[in-house]
């Protein structure tokens, strides 16, 4: 990595969903809330349990496999979207019981099945003179 | 609580379609005026009045009412996205039945751009999904409809058949945007815009307009002896479930056993029904949500032909949003014409059960809400 590339802050496409990493010992995650009171998580997180209404929450990182509970291609996108078709979206749930709509890569859109088990990873979607701009998508876990 | 009832008192629509440069003042005096007439009231007897509407100007509300008459009356924009009409037409109601006004009107309109709905608002308010291209109406429902076939086997041709049903429904119906019948192959075969909904599986922008006269029961004796009766309805947001997937939109089978409690009927009681199917997909799943066939069947139920004009429960007899088009702020109220017209017998070609009509249900779904009506005659 040469020097140039190293002062580049890293940033999210919009805050408060998950972490890029910046440091040293740093890592990128997704994150919600898990309410202290009834133990509940939510994706994104929240102020307001919604299941109890406690006030109660911490931020949590949440798992980085889950699984496709549904999938689709999308085909068409509003301007100046991030991504354009086509590719494939898929709704993953991760143990924690919440459902994140992300991008689904590295599979084919005729075999993608649902239940298929994936993990997230994080890319670059664009950059200028300071920053680097981060989204995450999920794929197959290896096997 | 003795509640007033509320009966359904005039409808009326514009033809849906293209009408790019016609003001929206021109479309809400042609169709609120037939609303009225239909009603036989004078405009100066409306005592109260909503505007349906997601995309048009402040002062919206004013402006197309203000061209009936200028009485001074309460008048209010309403915005549910799909569902505006409806909860307009609920909330007249609601204030009806509670004895604060007797009579009501509302007007749904819209004029929209082709292609996309555009989304508006302030950047910073912009979802994740949003800024990604995560975010398309199709996609969601694309996401249960692939999800539904996951879990009961539902086909794509179970979503195709009521795609090919609703087009040629609207091929009958003269205010549709489309008219044009397709095979099975064509639907299937026409542009994927997200598997598994093809092109003509979608609800088009349309512009529209709509209007519904609202009136208590007790003084609809004035102008009718044989009303529609509002006899059970019901009106929802998102509701969180732990461990559910929430829908955008709202629980519908929780709102169709409320309407159906209220109403005192049943599935099996309803001889017509309007369901807001903006991508055929969902007429499959209202099928289930609203208890006319067992869940996980809607798919076979559409494609034997139950919800077809000579169906057991003919659904979107006038050819639904797919073959209507989708005037967003103005759909609930083409679902009540169409209903108005099947209770009183004049359907014509669309007509169900030789016109002997007795019972009726809709539910319009939109971002945010969904409202179901049950109408009695």
């Amino acid at each position: 990595m040469s020097s140039s590339e190293q002062r580049k802050k890293r940033v999210a496409v919009k805050s408060g969903l998950y972490k890029v990493a910046n440091a040293p010992g740093e890592r990128d995650y997704l994150y919600g809330s898990r309410c202290r009171a009834c133990g509940t998580y939510f994706y994104p997180q929240r102020g307001y349990c919604a299941h109890c209404f406690s006030e109660d929450l911490e931020e949590v990182a949440l798992s980085e496999r889950g699984e496709v509970w549904s999938y689709t291609t999308v085909t068409q996108t509003y301007p100046g979207a991030v991504l354009t078709g086509p590719f494939v979206m898929a709704s993953v749930e991760l143990p924690e019981e919440v459902w994140v709509d992300t991008l689904l890569t590295d599979v084919d859109p005729e075999s993608v099945k649902i239940g298929t088990p994936v993990e997230i990873y994080f890319f670059k979607v664009s950059e200028d003179e300071e920053r680097e701009v981060v989204a995450f998508g999920f794929r197959p876990v290896a096997s | 609580m003795s509640e007033k009832e509320v009966v359904i008192l005039g409808v009326a629509v514009s033809k849906f379609g293209r009408v790019t440069g016609r003001p929206n003042k021109e479309f809400a005096l042609e169709v609120g005026r037939n609303a009225l007439k239909d009603a036989g009231i004078d405009y100066r007897d409306i005592q109260i009045g909503f505007a349906a509407h997601c995309h048009q100007p402040l002062g919206t509300g004013t402006d197309v009412f203000g061209e009936l008459g200028i009485t001074g009356i309460p008048i209010t924009n309403v915005e549910v996205a799909c569902a505006s009409q409806t909860r307009s037409v609920l909330l007249a109601a609601e204030l009806i039945a509670a004895g604060a006004y007797d009579t009501a009107m509302v007007i749904g309109i819209e004029k929209l751009p082709r292609g996309m709905v555009p989304i508006g608002g302030d950047a910073a308010d912009y979802s994740y999904e949003g800024r990604m291209g995560l975010v398309s109406a199709p996609g969601d429902f694309a996401l249960e409809a692939n999800h539904h076939m996951h879990l009961y086997g539902t086909k794509r041709e179970h979503f195709a058949k009521a795609a090919e049903k609703a087009h040629r429904n609207g091929s009958l119906n003269p205010n549709a945007t489309y008219q044009d019948v397709y095979t099975l192959d064509e639907i299937m075969s026409s542009r994927m815009i997200a598997e598994p909904i093809t092109m003509l599986m979608c609800s088009a922008n349309a512009d529209g307009c709509t209007a519904t006269i609202v009136c208590s029961k007790e003084k609809a004796r004035q102008y009718t002896s044989n009303p529609m009766v509002l006899c059970g309805w019901s009106a929802g947001s998102p509701l969180y479930v732990k461990g559910e997937k929430s829908l955008g939109t709202a629980p519908f089978e929780l709102l169709g056993e409320k309407a159906y409690e209220v109403a005192g009927v049943g599935p099996k009681d309803i001889e017509v029904a309007q369901v807001h199917d903006a991508f055929s997909p969902l007429e499959v799943f209202f099928c289930e949500d609203l208890g006319f066939c067992p869940r996980g069947e809607g798919g076979p139920f559409v494609w034997e032909g139950n919800t077809e004009i000579n169906g057991t429960i003919p659904i979107n007899t006038d050819g639904g949003l797919v073959s209507c088009g989708h005037p967003i702020g103005a759909t609930g109220g083409r679902m009540i014409y169409e209903l108005a017209l099947q209770l009183r017998g004049q359907a014509g070609q669309r007509q169900v059960k030789g016109g002997k009509v007795n019972t009726a249900l809709l539910i319009n779904e939109g971002l945010g809400g969904a409202n179901v009506m049950i109408f009695k005659r």
